[in-house]
């Protein structure tokens, strides 16, 4: 993405809305824009995802692919996630290879999912050194209008655990659930107008200052966290997002687990 | 174009594998502003093609290199998602992807009044979230809808269609299966209210009967593509 603009007066009007604790949409600071969830969407993705919160809209679609284990790692399949921009999703995305910001998004979202070892890699494994599944997971964003790191994550987690392993297809035994055994979810906190808000529009992360992303696994469990762009926090300003997080990671896993239940 | 092993994507009758008869074509729904971003969006589900276009623009064109003194370009990208297909398409472009984005982008300039806006760009992205088979056509006809969302002036919409040959029988409309077996692929870019034409590829086998046939097929879908575009710009069903 090129380098963006910020108008002085929009970085003056949100600190002004600041001081009156409010926001530009007249959101509360720890209030999420309306969120849809919907799973199993791509028909043939062996499993999907799309989310969309206020404006923004992602995708997520599982591939599976046959791969080598790693020398050091003969018991193990793969998992790989890449989140790609395309120019389609915004005026300031332009076409070419992953650009840093994209890289970032891609690999924050992996470490959550990675570390909260919800993928048990060792039963991706079909021939140790031989052969093993390598789960592909393809995070696409449709439009951003902000916040593309909490949708990536909750997509991608939600695409996880509706995938089907195409076992028939490769000649390799039956169809069967992937098997996601945990549920990490990523909460993200903009500093707009010197404090922090959570779920950030596009207008508030362009005229707002540093980020932080906490990826939260059952039981509270911290698997990842990344503060991106300039700014200064304080150990205070990250207990009191900390303590957020915690509530709105678990809203957001029962609301998964009941769509996942079909409810 | 290749052999069909065991498949059979006719059956005596006349039916095909996905129900339809020869010269019907698959359920088609259209919605717009999909990208709510961009300043127009059309979504276009076609069988099981998914479709995602949006336009923005027109804008400052740059490079300067690219600008054109007398009229706007047309920035125009075909892009399969990773997920879109049964084995998964590494990201990025491939020579099948720019070609597509070359004749997309040739046949839409066609009927943009371009001339209305110099010097400027107007981006159109096209995005395949699930592929069944006449992507191109679903695309095209997607951008079109985009574009008058976006309120680009035009002479006419694109509506695009293929038609093709199997088991030496002339079909509308290519599914999956037929496109992947069959014998000939004719899509067309047709322009509702002449019947002129902006787009036409070809490959395959036909004989100047079946060719016209074919044909045939593809200016009979028009109409009812056209209305789904024109319901769906005016916020309805067609």
């Amino acid at each position: 993405m090129g380098i963006p603009l910020v108008p002085k007066l929009l970085r003056a009007h949100l600190a002004e809305l600041a001081e009156n604790d409010s926001r530009h949409d007249g959101r509360g600071r720890f209030e999420g824009r309306d969120l849809e969830l919907e799973i199993d969407c791509l028909v043939r993705a062996e499993g999907s995802a799309r989310v969309r919160m206020g404006d923004t809209i992602v995708y997520a679609g599982v591939k599976f692919q046959i791969m080598t284990p790693y020398p050091d790692r003969p018991n193990e399949g793969g998992l790989m996630c890449s989140a790609e921009i395309r120019p389609v999703a915004g005026r300031g995305w332009e076409p070419g290879p992953p650009s840093p910001e994209s890289i970032e998004l891609g690999r924050v979202v992996d470490r959550g999912i990675r570390e909260s070892g919800c993928i048990n890699v060792e039963e991706l494994c079909l021939i140790p050194g031989e052969k093993a599944w390598q789960v592909i997971l393809d995070l696409f964003a449709i439009s951003d209008d902000g916040n593309l790191f909490d949708a990536f994550a909750l997509a991608g987690i939600a695409a996880l655990k509706s995938a089907v392993l195409p076992a028939e297809r490769y000649e390799i035994g039956e169809d069967r659930p992937l098997g996601v055994a945990k549920t990490p979810v990523m909460c993200s906190y903009h500093k707009v107008g010197g404090r922090f808000v959570y779920d950030a529009d596009k207008r508030e992360e362009l005229g707002g200052d540093e980020r932080i992303h906490i990826t939260l696994g059952d039981d509270d469990h911290v698997h990842s966290l990344q503060k991106g762009l300039k700014g200064i926090f304080t150990a205070a300003e990250f207990d009191e997002i900390m303590v957020e997080a915690r509530s709105k990671c678990a809203e957001l896993r029962s609301l998964l687990d009941q769509k996942l239940a079909g409810e | 174009m290749g052999g069909y092993g065991d498949v059979r994507c006719i059956d005596e009758n006349g039916i095909r594998l996905d129900g339809r008869t020869v010269g019907e074509i698959r359920p088609i729904s259209i919605e717009v502003g999909v990208v709510p971003v961009a300043d127009g969006s059309a979504r276009m589900r076609w069988g099981l093609n998914d479709v995602i276009a949006a336009v923005y623009g027109p804008m400052e064109a740059h490079p300067r290199k690219i600008q054109r003194q007398d009229r706007a370009v047309l920035d125009v990208r075909y892009n399969m998602a990773p997920f879109s297909t049964t084995d998964r398409i590494r990201p990025g472009f491939n020579r099948r992807s720019r070609e597509i984005s070359k004749v997309t982008a040739e046949a839409l300039e066609s009927v943009v009044l371009t001339e209305l806006y110099p010097r400027s760009k107007i981006r159109v992205e096209i995005e395949i979230i699930c592929a069944e088979a006449g992507t191109r056509c679903a695309g095209i006809t997607a951008a079109s809808v985009a574009l008058a969302h976006a309120g680009i002036p035009m002479s006419d919409m694109v509506v695009s269609v293929a038609s093709g040959k199997v088991h030496d029988i002339v079909v509308c409309d290519l599914n999956k299966e037929e496109d992947n077996y069959g014998e000939a692929d004719l899509p067309m870019g047709i322009l509702p209210n002449s019947g002129e034409l902006v787009f036409l590829q070809m490959d395959g086998d036909l004989s100047p009967e079946q060719f016209q046939e074919a044909w045939d097929y593809n200016m009979g879908a028009v109409s009812v593509i056209h209305e789904h575009m024109v319901a769906a710009l005016k916020g309805g069903e067609a």
